[in-house]
């Protein structure tokens, strides 16, 4: 199987409790969502249809397909939330090389335990703030500011020529 | 092999079925697959590899491993060539094409060869004494010579074709060193759970062990170990790859070389950032030579090298041995030379031998020399005699081969790397590592464990050590010893001084001599010693010459080793290659760029990119002109007369949120936005803590509680991390959010006279009449079911529109506009037309807020008025600060046709000196095509009054003209084109 890269689009919701009322905006949320969100900074989970990532201690992003609409709010009173999807882009990564190809990228310790399939991470990439989703074994998805995407495919596919992987799919950033 | 006149008939740990080809200045030559370029050399009876450092004396191999202070060769060609490689370190490839370095003609006649009898003339210090005069630049003009008679190899200046690539790996427990120690202790550490990594320089695991006998109990261990390595998963055995630095964290780093690999299209080199749970430093020890008159010559060999050349690569490099020693071990040099059929003699320094290895030198037709040491060599490109003396005899013995030992110096270099000094053992008269930091351990030589059996034994404790540092801790297999009767080590320091042409380090032709002159001169310290004589400082660092040097000087200072001390041990351990350091990051990857949504159709549309920062914005569109002269001069007159089109998604954009998102914005902006109403926006400028200017930009309000902050694009990130470090130092208590959203927008604006027209044929369902839409004015819709929103801002003077819409829609948006604007005579700008406007209406921008300025130095003062409270407003009102003299933001024009103003220009008064830094300087400069002259913006000294003459001299251009001073605002200083 040949590695691939593309690149879609996605749906980014950042929400921020304010210092005093975190926990009851994210006990709003939790409740609208129907689950509970991930309790500490750096952890991800599903959550009722989207993908939440405790971004920062007070912040998360939530996280799907492109085109989902939230049919949640928050309670200015108890926070705020801004959308992110029109400023990323998610670039899947698959294959059973991936991981060789990331361990040129960015430093993560892809074997240890808080980098299991389903988890987050954010760090930098070629001088690039991205945050890491690790979908599967052999499969990671990088969502990365939109206007860093093609450099960030690009420099991907350099690396893949060295792995044997020359015959990948990389489709441009819209 | 006949083509391998030195190869033994049967033996080694090569691959006699695989002969390689390559050359060797020239000659064609044939090794095995197995060999190091070394090897093959001496299997090819090639002892002349290179010329020395500043004598050009001829020198041979002298090692077998990374310490070789000799045998440095350029590899390849071209793009390829690579310089100052130790011979011994370079696994041996098919096609590799080697030359030696620093010699003229060629390496058996080199002219430079006549420094050595100039050498009396060349001792440490020459240069500092001797090219000091007539003038203090007078060494600008001998450096060029010294440095082309004295050198090493030469770079290639081509491209490298060849893949360089960087790594990140991590383990629990990384061991450095191959050996016995390392094998062993990684061997404990992945049983007991850890992931390891095994980390040798050499291209095959066992250290000294690869160099025993063929057949021999180490052999049969080897393998074992290798294979049950192999067979665990939690194990990364990384061959070829050379602990080069070792940093905070437990990081080391790592250089991975494949000189085979660009066959394969593989990374030649890789450098590896290994961050390590622990540490097993497992580096071992290096033979320290022995110092006697002309101990350079080729020939002239460390005794364990030479049993690595009998027993691991088949080759004898020489029939008639010497071998001259002050301990045990190196008589199994002198055993397996003999065995090979060498005819062996031995000088021991000692007086007293142990029976046992006089006896098996009998038995193997050794003649032996107690308490003997070389006194000389005789022999040009190669050893022919050696002459003995001891109690009070001398002897001359032909020989072709010497083998010398000093005793064994543990390889501490990377332990130190860090700081930790190492400490001295009296009873093996060595230093070894210091205290380890938590979570590293040694193992083996280099902890002063010498033999296997030992090295053994410490390497499976460190492992377990190590793996329980980390959590591991399941249980672990008995390490796997085996017997080798290996003699012990003992110090042995009664080495008689040398005389003549004695080398201590070989690579930087530092002698004896040099050292006594240095201690003469005063540099007893071994750092002043090392900087003097220059000692230590070429490509080996010294590996083979610190101790003995040390040495040297604590005998003439009359002190013990430990007071003498080494020098500090700093990275990289071995040369390591930029391109390994760079890895894919050259070229275009040398950093990131960012596209904007529009980046594609700029570039369709012939538009000349430029690098700001990292984005890569249209400079000017080739329609409107040749070159960037004539094009901004064209777009300028289109947004002046008609309409034209920017892209400036670059700004920074923030989403200010929260219930006391206003209050905020009044603490960080001079000028207050807490009135601001909704659905306006307003021009703000922020100060530093000092009251300097920090960036300006505009904020819209778009609703009670949420704003839309727009910056300058060079501020974008300074501007960002500032509103967070002030909400979480200044002002936690507010209920803010704060969030780059940038990347989020497309942004365009549509600038000049029908810029209303356009953007009512654009987005027809939106109101943008002068009512609804005013200047500072907002309103916001869709367009291609994305957020729109259109704020009335003007950077050119011109009625203008900011649009802003999803950047997902924003090249559809782009197109509309440019399509729908055709009638209207819009066309696109880019960022010089762009800058030019914003100088003909006096707006400030990068040039003048430099960090430098106060907002009343820009003429901003008025919009602060009496406001307090604000970040800077304390620093602002210093005094110095407000002084009359202080330069401030000025219009100029040319007085003189047919010239023009440059950017940069110092600025004096009418009939003053033009030296030094003038009144001030111009800051931004345009050609008005408005005016029909070049205009320009200034700081000036206050003492300038608006109406005076100044000469802007441009001193590296060899440019004066003369310019009026006059108001920055060129153009509609009412502001009549921008309202209504």
């Amino acid at each position: 199987m040949a590695e691939t890269v593309s690149v879609e689009a996605c749906t980014i919701l950042q929400v921020e409790g304010w210092p005093e009322t975190q926990a009851a905006c994210e006990s709003e949320l939790s409740r609208q969502l129907g689950a509970a969100l991930p309790a500490d900074f750096g952890e991800a989970a599903a959550v009722g249809g989207w993908f939440a990532v405790r971004i920062a201690p007070r912040r998360f992003w939530l996280i799907a397909d492109d085109g989902s609409k939230p049919n949640w709010s928050i309670d200015p009173a108890l926070g705020c939330s801004v959308s992110l999807g029109e400023g990323r882009m998610r670039l899947k990564l698959r294959g059973p090389h991936t991981f060789d190809v990331l361990k040129a990228c960015v430093a993560i310790d892809w074997d240890s335990p808080q980098a299991r399939p389903g988890s987050a991470l954010q760090t930098g990439f070629h001088h690039v703030p991205v945050l890491l989703l690790r979908t599967g074994a052999e499969a990671c998805d990088i969502f990365a500011p939109r206007s860093f995407a093609q450099s960030l495919v690009d420099w991907l596919a350099d690396i893949g020529v060295s792995r044997d992987i020359q015959d990948e799919t990389i489709s441009r950033p819209a | 092999m006949s083509s391998n006149p030195k190869r033994l008939a049967e033996g080694g740990r090569i691959d006699r079925g695989r002969p390689l080809e390559f050359s060797f200045d020239g000659s064609k030559l044939t090794g095995l697959q197995g060999d190091t370029l070394a090897s093959a050399l001496l299997a090819n009876g090639v002892s002349l590899v290179g010329r020395s450092f500043k004598y050009h004396r001829p020198r041979g191999i002298f090692s077998a491993g990374a310490e070789e202070p000799n045998a440095l060769v350029t590899l390849g060609t071209g793009g390829r060539r690579e310089p100052n490689l130790p011979a011994t370190m370079l696994e041996l490839a098919d096609g590799m094409v080697v030359e030696s370095q620093n010699r003229w003609p060629s390496l058996t006649f080199d002219v430079q060869s006549l420094n050595s009898l100039f050498a009396p003339f060349l001792s440490a210090g020459f240069y500092y004494k001797t090219f000091m005069g007539p003038t203090r630049r007078a060494w600008m003009f001998y450096e060029h010579f010294i440095r082309r008679a004295a050198g090493l190899g030469r770079a290639g200046v081509e491209p490298d074709p060849d893949r360089y690539e960087v790594h990140h790996a991590f383990a629990d427990v990384a061991i450095v060193g191959g050996g016995p120690a390392g094998l062993s202790a990684a061997r404990a550490a992945a049983n007991a759970g850890a992931r390891a990594a095994l980390i040798e320089q050499d291209f095959r695991f066992g250290g000294q062990l690869v160099s025993e006998r063929p057949g021999s109990a180490a052999g049969t261990w080897l393998e074992a170990l290798e294979t049950e390595l192999k067979g665990l998963r939690n194990v990364n055995l990384m061959a070829r790859t050379t602990a080069v630095g070792l940093y905070d964290g437990k990081v080391l780093g790592l250089v991975e070389r494949r000189d085979d690999a660009q066959v394969a299209g593989q990374a030649r080199q890789t450098f590896t950032i290994l961050r390590a749970g622990a540490i097993v430093f497992a580096t071992g020890a290096i033979e320290r030579p022995l110092v006697f008159s002309n101990n350079d010559r080729p020939g002239v060999m460390l005794a364990s090298a030479v049993r690595t050349y009998v027993n691991r690569f088949a080759v004898l490099p020489g029939r008639r041995a010497v071998v001259a020693t002050t301990n045990d071990g190196s008589w199994r040099t002198a055993f397996d030379l003999a065995a090979a059929g060498a005819q062996v003699t031995v000088a021991d320094l000692r007086a007293t031998l142990a029976p046992a290895l006089q006896a098996e030198a009998s038995r193997l037709g050794i003649a032996v020399h107690a308490g003997a040491h070389i006194a000389d060599l005789r022999g040009g490109h190669g050893v022919k005699a050696a002459r003995l003396a001891g109690a009070g005899t001398e002897t001359e013995v032909d020989c072709d081969l010497v083998c010398v030992s000093g005793g064994w110096s543990p390889t501490v270099h990377l332990t130190s790397q860090l700081g930790v000094k190492p400490v001295y053992r009296e009873e093996i008269d060595a230093f070894v590592p210091g205290p380890f930091a938590a979570g590293q351990f040694g193992a083996g030589a280099v902890v002063g464990d010498y033999t296997t059996a030992e090295a053994i034994e410490t390497g499976h404790r460190a492992g377990i050590e190590a793996a329980a540092y980390c959590g591991m801790t399941k249980p672990v297999p008995a390490a796997l010893q085996f017997e080798l009767a290996e003699p012990a080590v003992a110090a042995f320091r009664n080495i008689p001084p040398a005389r003549g042409k004695a080398f201590v380090d070989f690579q930087m032709d530092v002698t004896t001599d040099d050292i006594a002159l240095a201690h003469r001169e005063g540099y007893q310290s071994v750092e002043h010693l090392k900087r003097y004589t220059t000692l230590g400082m070429g490509t080996d660092q010294g590996k083979t010459s610190n101790f003995p040097a040390l040495s040297a000087m604590a005998a003439l200072r009359g002190a013990t080793i430990p007071e003498t001390g080494t020098t500090t041990f700093r990275p990289p351990y071995t040369p390591v290659a930029i391109g390994a350091l760079a890895g894919r990051a050259v070229g275009h990857h040398f950093k990131p760029t960012r596209r904007t949504p529009m980046h594609d159709w700029h570039i369709a549309s012939g538009a000349d990119m430029l690098e700001v920062g990292l984005w890569m914005r249209p400079y000017f569109y080739r329609d409107a002109g040749r070159d960037v002269n004539e094009a901004y001069v064209a777009e300028m007159r289109f947004v002046r007369e008609a309409a034209g089109l920017m892209d400036i998604s670059t700004l920074g954009k923030i989403d200010v949120q929260g219930p006391d998102a206003a209050t905020l914005l009044d603490r960080i902006y001079a000028n207050g936005f807490a009135k601001l109403p909704v659905g306006r926006a307003r021009y703000g400028v922020m100060l530093r803590d000092d009251g300097i200017v920090f960036d300006d930009g505009t904020t819209t309000r778009l609703g009670e509680q949420r704003f839309f902050m727009t910056t300058s694009t060079a501020k974008a990130a300074d501007v960002m991390s500032r509103l967070e470090f002030l909400l979480d130092t200044v002002c936690p208590d507010l209920r803010v959010a704060v969030t780059s959203v940038t990347d989020e927008w497309a942004a365009m604006s549509v600038a000049g006279p029908r810029s209303r027209e356009i953007l009512a044929a654009a987005f027809p369902e939106l109101d943008v009449s002068n009512e609804a839409l005013p200047h500072m004015g907002f309103v916001e819709g869709e367009f291609d079911g994305r957020a729109l929103r259109i704020i009335r801002l003007s950077y050119s003077g011109e009625r203008a529109y900011e649009v802003y819409v999803g950047a997902s829609a924003g090249e559809a948006a782009w197109r509309r506009l440019v399509e729908v604007g055709e009638p209207f005579g819009l066309r696109p700008y880019g960022v010089e037309a762009l800058g030019a406007l914003r100088v003909e209406k006096g707006h400030v921008a990068g040039p003048e807020i430099d960090g430098r300025t106060t907002l009343d130095d820009l003429g901003l003062g008025r919009m602060v008025g009496k406001r307090s409270g604000f970040v800077g407003d304390v620093l602002r009102r210093r005094p110095a600060l407000a002084e009359p003299s202080r330069q401030r933001l000025v219009g100029l024009t040319c007085l003189q046709a047919g010239e023009r103003l440059s950017g940069g220009a110092i600025l004096f008064k009418q009939g003053e000196i033009r030296q030094g830094h003038g009144r001030g300087r111009i800051t931004s400069v345009t050609y008005s095509p408005t005016l029909g002259a070049y205009v320009g913006l200034a700081l000036l000294a206050g003492d300038v009054a608006m109406g005076d003459d100044v000469v802007a001299v441009h001193m590296m251009k060899d440019e004066a003209v003369r310019a009026r001073v006059v108001s920055p605002v060129f153009l509609d200083p009412q502001g009549e084109r921008l309202h209504g």
